[in-house]
């Protein structure tokens, strides 16, 4: 039941909640699954996909029946590792060997694994983790053998982390580390779902040759959900923000919450904007290698989300004080407008850049960066999307001489066209004439027509005339009837 | 970015025609901190102001339309290379931008193949293709160029012709190679148009207002970034010139083409002036910004305009103003960056540092002169 507050929200906002029911109603999903087969193994992961993700569990579940099962069982192997490396009650020396080892581990029969703390969310996901383990085995070798290999690279870039002390006492020093952590965490996703997609015929194999592409949009949704959890990150004792970008304009992190430093904060923010919205470009060149619409829905919608988010935690002081959100209205109007085709994503991402761009402070040290970045992302989508097609040459004269040459021909072709009239015009004239002479031969009667004429117009102008048809032909007595 | 070790230490002997004017005078100095032991002849009207101590520069006085005059001269030089970037200013009289763009680029080219020279850059202009009324968005150099009665800019239509010339004067004689830089919005340091107008808005106080939505994104471009343009021009053409008779690849080629050079970087038009702004001292925030709706303004300086003129006066706000700042346009410089290796050396916001700390250093020089 929605609450009495979203009633009042939505009673003053309409138009947000037009949207809801839109999304509701008239969206029907690319692919429908039918669930009454599975085995008892595979509902089982299906439930946990439910518990543990929030905004994928929708596009996960209208994916292509090819790489459906694949994909969730790839999300459910990422969550396990997360769950893991997330846990702060477990041990160095627990976490390692497992974070190390996943990628094995998700062929070992039976695994899992009771050790979490209660609180952690996705506990019972890895106390029952066999069924993932068993619904893994049966995938086709190419999908287990890029799911692996992804698994084992994150597994082992989450182990060093988790083994540097400097990271979890200081958090994470430069932009470099920042984008590294990143790319652990999410640019390694977008390389596993890009390559399931290739493997499954689903997307254009040179996606593969450009991995920044692919990088990107891992990084977008990564570096946007670090920026929008600042404050919850820092209640719970996690830093993200590179001690690079905040100590220009901070001493201290800390320092970012306190009230006083509202516009060095905000500055701060500004920096960490720019830099996930520099990815935008790369995101959307991405989403035009997809064939697939259930393929392109899935990637679309997330990085429709994350742009919307930027939009809402650009120049928005709230996000140091409070968890920012995009509200449910705009989310599923990005849904719809992110699960038709690539001209309406890249017009949500030009709304967006815009609404970012009028925010744009120009006393903010980031503010020529970030007009140039949302000038960059414009200019991407024209190349794509030409709004204003190349002109017709209207062939300009080259030269002076040209230009005189053609001063030259429009005046004798100004006076062609003259002639020409004049010529229709006299034509006419003779013709006119000489029937109206022949007519006048024949016995017509001019006199009654002009005079019937004045009379109707007469009428027509209520002028009082006097003379009458009949007197006028009565006068006309030289001109006899035929 | 292009690395400074891959640079050849002499282009050999190159005429910057117009080497002491604003674009000119960037070029000599790029030239000889990049390739030191080129010699460099400078050829201008007057060569009293913007010279470079360095003793590989010669700086000659001449009139680029007075061929007597220039023959000698080159005869003397015997240079590889020619950089024309003289140019009237853009609100010149006709009769003055027809004798020297069209004109002297003529006299220039004639002098230059007579004396075997092997490369010609010309300095164009983007705004050759730039139709008041259509918008240009990313304008590659594909597009038709507006000249004649559809060009309301004498200058634009002159520089078209001048390119025009330079472009079918390539490889006639079969060794003697050209191309044109198409540059958009110069600014920098030692700008007398872009930057000190903005800078006089911002000491009139009128940067409160601002015309239009700011949607319109329009291109800005450092000398700094042309220079190195034309420079890579130079070496692009040297560099075929080398492999004649053999012609470059229709895609590779770089004689008898034109090339947009930009800062890559378009931004929306008020968005520079307010970074201008803010780098010269300006203080007023986002939400003390007054925005003046296209039509709203357009009448303004329509009626504004009539008045002044019956005072014989120009005002500030005009009509050609307000088209100009809510117009989009900005150009595509792939084929710059594929065929010369073009990337821009110096960011919007460095140039725009640079830019605005050399006039405030002039204006602090003006005052202490005056108060001594």
């Amino acid at each position: 039941m929605p609450s009495l507050s979203s009633l009042a929200y939505y009673a003053i906002h309409p138009r947000e909640l037009r949207q809801i029911i839109q999304w509701k109603v008239w969206h029907n999903p690319v692919h429908e699954r039918d669930e009454t087969k599975d085995p008892a193994s595979l509902k089982r992961c299906f439930d946990f996909l439910h518990l543990t993700s929030r905004s994928f569990t929708a596009v996960i579940l209208e994916l292509h029946p090819e790489l459906l099962v694949p994909v969730a069982l790839f999300y459910l192997a990422l969550r396990g590792l997360d769950t893991v490396e997330d846990d702060m009650t477990l041990s160095l020396d627990t976490k390692e060997p497992i974070l190390r080892n996943f990628h094995d581990i998700l062929e070992e029969d039976g695994w899992n694994f009771d050790g979490n703390g209660p609180n952690e969310k996705d506990r019972q996901l890895l106390v029952e983790f066999n069924v993932v383990v068993e619904e893994f085995k049966k995938i086709k070798p190419a999908y287990k053998a890029i799911i692996k290999d992804i698994t084992k690279r994150m597994g082992n870039g989450m182990a060093d982390y988790v083994k540097n002390a400097e990271f979890n006492v200081n958090g994470v020093d430069t932009v470099a580390d920042y984008e590294l952590y990143c790319h652990y965490v999410a640019g390694l996703v977008g390389e596993g779902c890009t390559r399931l997609f290739v493997e499954g015929g689903l997307a254009n194999a040179a996606l593969l040759s450009r991995p920044e592409l692919m990088e990107s949009m891992g990084q977008m949704l990564q570096q946007v959900n670090i920026i929008r959890d600042i404050k919850e990150d820092h209640d719970d004792g996690r830093r993200f923000w590179p001690k690079e970008i905040w100590s220009k304009h901070v001493d201290k992190f800390e320092d970012l919450f306190k009230p006083e430093n509202k516009e060095l904060a905000l500055n701060t923010s500004t920096e960490m904007i720019l830099n996930a919205l520099n990815r935008a470009d790369d995101c959307l060149y991405y989403l035009a290698g997809l064939r697939e619409q259930s393929v392109f829905n899935f990637c679309a919608i997330p990085q429709s989300m994350a742009i919307a988010t930027l939009d809402v935690c650009f120049q928005n002081h709230d996000i140091f004080k409070k968890n920012v959100k995009i509200t449910k209205g705009s989310a599923c109007q990005l849904m719809t407008e992110s699960s038709q085709n690539l001209q309406l994503v890249c017009e949500v991402f030009r709304r967006h850049t815009r609404k970012i761009h009028h925010k744009n402070n120009p006393h903010d040290p980031n503010f020529l960066k970030i007009s140039i970045t949302c000038g960059r992302i414009e200019q991407f989508i024209e190349s794509i999307f030409p709004s204003h097609p190349k002109p017709v040459d209207m062939k300009s004269p080259a030269s002076i001489e040209e230009a005189a040459k053609k001063k030259v021909e429009d005046a004798e072709a100004k006076w062609d066209t003259i002639y020409l009239i004049l010529a229709v015009v006299c034509t006419i004239l003779v013709i006119t004439s000489s029937m109206i002479f022949i007519a006048w031969l024949a016995g017509a009667r001019f006199d009654i027509a002009f005079a019937q004429l004045k009379e109707q117009l007469g009428d027509l102008f209520s002028w009082s005339s006097n003379s009458t048809i009949a007197e006028v032909a009565k006068d006309a007595s030289g001109h006899s009837e035929l | 970015m292009s690395s400074e070790s891959s640079y050849t230490p002499s282009l050999g002997k190159v005429v910057v025609v117009g080497g002491c004017g604003f674009l000119g005078s960037h070029i000599v100095n790029l030239l000889i901190e990049r390739h030191p032991n080129t010699r460099v002849f400078v050829v201008d009207l007057r060569t009293n102001t913007n010279r470079n101590a360095s003793a590989n520069i010669s700086y000659h006085d001449a009139d680029i339309t007075d061929y007597a005059a220039l023959e000698p001269l080159f005869s003397q030089f015997r240079a590889d290379a020619v950089i024309h970037t003289a140019s009237p200013h853009f609100n010149a009289k006709k009769d003055i931008l027809e004798k020297v763009n069209v004109g002297g680029t003529k006299t220039l080219l004639k002098v230059a193949q007579e004396t075997g020279v092997k490369a010609f850059i010309y300095t164009s202009s983007s705004s050759i293709v730039l139709d008041p009324k259509t918008e240009l968005h990313n304008a590659d150099e594909t597009w038709p160029l507006i000249t004649g009665d559809a060009q309301p800019e004498y200058y634009s239509t002159t520089k078209a012709y001048a390119e025009t010339a330079v472009l079918q004067a390539n490889r006639t004689p079969a060794n003697f190679l050209t191309c044109s830089i198409r540059p958009a919005g110069i600014f920098g340091e030692g700008d007398v148009q872009a930057l000190p107008k903005m800078i006089g808005a911002l000491r009139k106080g009128q940067t409160k207002f601002q015309v239009g939505d700011n949607n319109n994104l329009f291109e800005w471009t450092y000398v700094g970034n042309i220079a190195h343009g034309h420079l890579l021009a130079v070496q692009a053409l040297l560099q075929t010139h080398k492999l004649l008779p053999t012609v470059p690849l229709d895609s590779e080629k770089v004689d008898g083409e034109a090339f947009n050079i930009t800062n890559g970087q378009p931004v929306y038009f008020w968005d520079f002036a307010r970074a201008v702004w803010h780098e010269a001292g300006d203080t007023v925030p986002l939400s003390g910004i007054w925005h003046l709706s296209w039509e709203f303004a357009f009448g303004v300086g329509a009626i504004l305009e009539w008045l002044f003129w019956v005072l014989g006066k120009t005002p500030n706000l005009t009509r050609q103003q307000v088209r100009y700042s809510t117009i989009t346009r900005y150009y595509s410089i792939d084929k710059a960056k594929k065929r010369l290796g073009y990337a821009p050396i110096v960011d919007l916001d460095e140039g725009i540092r640079r830019g605005v700390r050399h006039i405030l250093e002039q204006e602090d020089r003006q005052k202490q002169k005056k108060g001594q």
